[in-house]
């Protein structure tokens, strides 16, 4: 098999790791929840989930909810929902909605009112005590310097200058000091190696992802605040064949990674995604 | 076709050339995206920086770049024409041990880099130290700035001799050595024009020449750990992470230290049934007669099953801030298990730095430091020798906010209790 499929085995090699790793999660924490975006890593991730607890996940999955996603996004959540019988629960700040937060106004403010705030507005509510979550270190520099699994104190707070060590698949415990951790099971995943395993596994796709008239999404965020790149692909097929070729960063269309240097580890350190 | 797959930890002192070093490997190789450099450009234009730094394609936190040191470890995959490999670079700074033991223990090999300018320093003999008491046996040295000496052999040469003395005590014997400039780029990936008198290896051929995969756990006896147990309406599924060997359906299999037994009826994923499961692999195991299996017991098979350590004793890496005194007592993690154990003498310290013999017998090993210890179990708990059963026989000890230090066993005084007979 190795010799005929080296790219299956490599996936193969992936997935158990990841598996293994939710599988620790649900094992050492009381509550833990999964997030879910619906783009393409967070859906492999409750795949996995699913796999991992022989087919039903066997606690909520939220979805942040900025009140300005693309249709075809709440579609997807919805229909998938059902389909894989999930727990949905919908994180949003209304009230911040309300008060007129906007990406024209101030983006590092709308990212954080209405995504990391809405957050911590839910786990506070229902006392998760791990999220897991869908980030890979090729993403973006500063999610190239996570753990498996990275605590977060009261404020919520990612303290990246002291992260405590995690040695060998040892995972950090959980403890009084830590209001909850983030675990992230695909952290050593590639752009490219999600599209090979969604091909592989034969995973539903958000339509976004797909070409229509010469552009594509490549990342999914709020409508605001992403553009889609040139492209022709149409198939998963064509999109495998992209990456291979592409050296055009995977966030290109998220404007909330390039507005300003460090904005991002700015977002991060107050416990964006 | 397959590349093998390989982790690759980045060591040595600060300052010695570690990020350059990999920001240039990856530049070199092409594997940086056009909006990457942009942006490192733009960020160093505005802070009145002529030149490019190859540093600042690893250092992305606002903190490293403007500090110019490296603080947290950072993954990033390389591809050559023999391996896939993922670099780790960790930062060299003092204070930053237990990130820089974070990144040695997820890899296969290591580069140690040295500056021909500055010479072995103390995060030199300590890094080097560190992974091979964590087990690791590759390494390439790779000898940095030598465009700073004029590129001259006399200086390689020399450095080279006053490594030899301190990596062969260490047991790193024969080890390769690549002159380079990380900063010019001289035998990193392509080879020097300025070092005629070198063999002519680049650090890059070096690296594939040398590093091997490790070698494959799954001819060993079989030993997984118990993750979680999920219960159905109508059985058990043991979740269990295979480490070595190989589990097979219909084989009786002993758990440790509980000393139950039982038949494997079937080994679930989901929607599927495997036959085998091997190492890596995380699966559920059916069991012919349910039974309660808690997390943190040891699946074997009898006749080379997992056995109750008496004592054992272990090589000891503590983190900074904390101390290890005799009679003290401690939760140990190894595998899926967690179990306190009594310190019940500290038998060496080494001085990390220095590498000289501290004391012995010192009744505490200070923070930072290096010693052989000797624990007793004071509950049920299977742990190997680290050179039979490498992922049993390497564990944490817990603290508050995560481990505080860790270990590899050395040697495991076994209970001669058996396991309750195999059927």
């Amino acid at each position: 098999m190795s010799v005929s499929d080296p790219v299956g085995t490599y996936l193969e090699e992936l997935e158990k790791k990841s598996i293994a790793i939710i599988r620790e999660a649900k094992a050492q924490f009381k509550n833990p929840a999964a997030l879910w975006s619906t783009g393409k890593d967070s859906t492999a991730i409750i795949w996995l989930c699913r796999k991992a607890f022989f087919g039903k996940v066997p606690f909520p999955v939220i979805h942040i909810d900025t009140g300005c996603k693309f249709p075809e996004i709440y579609e997807f959540r919805d229909r998938l929902a059902k389909e894989w019988g999930l727990n949905l629960m919908v994180a949003k700040n209304e009230e911040a909605m309300k008060t007129g937060v906007s990406p024209q106004r101030d983006r590092f403010e709308c990212c954080t009112l209405l995504k990391t705030q809405a957050l911590k507005n839910l786990l506070e509510k229902e006392k998760y005590d791990a999220l897991i979550l869908a980030i890979r270190r090729d993403e973006h520099g500063i999610r190239a310097k996570e753990r498996y699994y990275s605590p977060r104190d009261e404020d919520f707070k990612w303290n990246y200058e002291d992260q405590p060590a995690e040695m060998w698949d040892l995972y950090v415990k959980p403890s009084e000091d830590f209001t909850h951790m983030r675990v992230h099971p695909i952290l050593h995943w590639t752009e490219l190696n999600v599209w090979q395993y969604v091909k592989r596994e034969g995973l539903p796709v958000n339509p976004l992802y797909f070409a229509k008239n010469g552009k594509r999404y490549r990342s999914l965020g709020c409508q605001p605040c992403t553009v889609p790149i040139s492209s022709n692909a149409q198939t998963i097929d064509e999109i495998v064949k992209e990456l291979e070729t592409s050296k055009i960063p995977e966030r290109a269309g998220r404007a909330q990674d390039k507005e300003k240097a460090y904005m991002m580890q700015k977002l991060r350190s107050l416990g964006y995604m | 076709m397959s590349l093998s797959k390989i982790n690759l930890v980045v060591i040595g002192h600060k300052d010695h050339g570690k990020s350059t070093l990999i920001g240039r490997l990856l530049y070199d190789s092409d594997a940086i995206p056009e909006q990457k450099l942009q942006e490192v450009e733009a960020e160093l234009k505005k802070a009145g920086d002529a030149g490019f730094r190859f540093a600042f394609l690893l250092d992305t936190l606002e903190e490293e770049r403007r500090g110019g040191l490296t603080i947290d470890i950072m993954h990033t995959p390389f591809k050559t024409k023999k391996h896939l490999y993922t670099i780790i670079d960790c930062p060299g700074h003092r204070e930053f041990i237990k990130k820089m033991l974070t990144g040695a223990s997820q890899a296969d090999a290591a580069v140690l880099v040295v500056s021909a300018k500055e010479g072995i320093e103390d995060q030199t003999r300590q890094h080097a130290f560190l992974v091979k008491t964590l087990g690791i046996n590759q390494l390439v040295v790779a000898i940095n700035k030598m465009d700073q000496v004029g590129y001259q052999q006399g200086v390689f040469l020399k450095t080279c001799r006053s490594l030899d003395e301190i990596l062969a005590p260490m047991g790193f014997k024969d080890i390769a050595k690549v002159p380079i400039s990380a900063f010019n780029g001289d035998n990193v990936f392509t080879e020097s024009k300025n070092m005629k008198w070198h063999n002519g290896s680049t650090l890059v051929d070096t690296l594939d020449s040398m590093v091997k995969p490790l070698e494959s756990l799954s001819d060993k006896p079989l030993r997984g750990c118990v993750q979680d147990i999920y219960k159905q309406e109508d059985n058990a599924i043991v979740v269990c992470k295979i480490e070595t060997g190989m589990l097979e359906t219909g084989k009786t299999v002993c758990f440790s230290p509980s000393g139950k037994t039982g038949v494997i009826k079937a080994i679930e994923a989901f929607g599927t049934r495997l036959k085998k499961a091997k190492p890596g692999d995380s699966v559920g195991l059916v069991l012919e007669e349910a039974q309660d299996i808690p997390r943190g017991e040891v699946v074997s098979y009898p006749e080379s099953r997992a056995k109750r350590a008496r004592t054992f004793t272990a090589n000891i890496i503590l983190f900074s801030d904390v101390e290890m005194r005799n009679g003290d007592v401690c939760v140990v993690r190894c595998g899926t298990a967690e179990r306190k154990c009594r310190v019940e003498a500290i038998l060496t310290e080494i001085d990390p730095v220095k590498l000289t013999i501290r004391a012995t017998s010192p009744r505490v090993l200070m923070g930072g430091g290096v010693g052989e210890a000797k624990f007793l179990p004071l509950e049920p708990l299977c742990i190997e020798r680290h050179s039979d059963f490498p992922p049993l026989g390497r564990f944490v000890i817990e603290g508050k906010k995560g481990p505080v230090g860790t270990g590899i066993v050395l040697n495991v005084e076994q209970d001669e209790v058996p396991c309750a007979e195999a059927a």
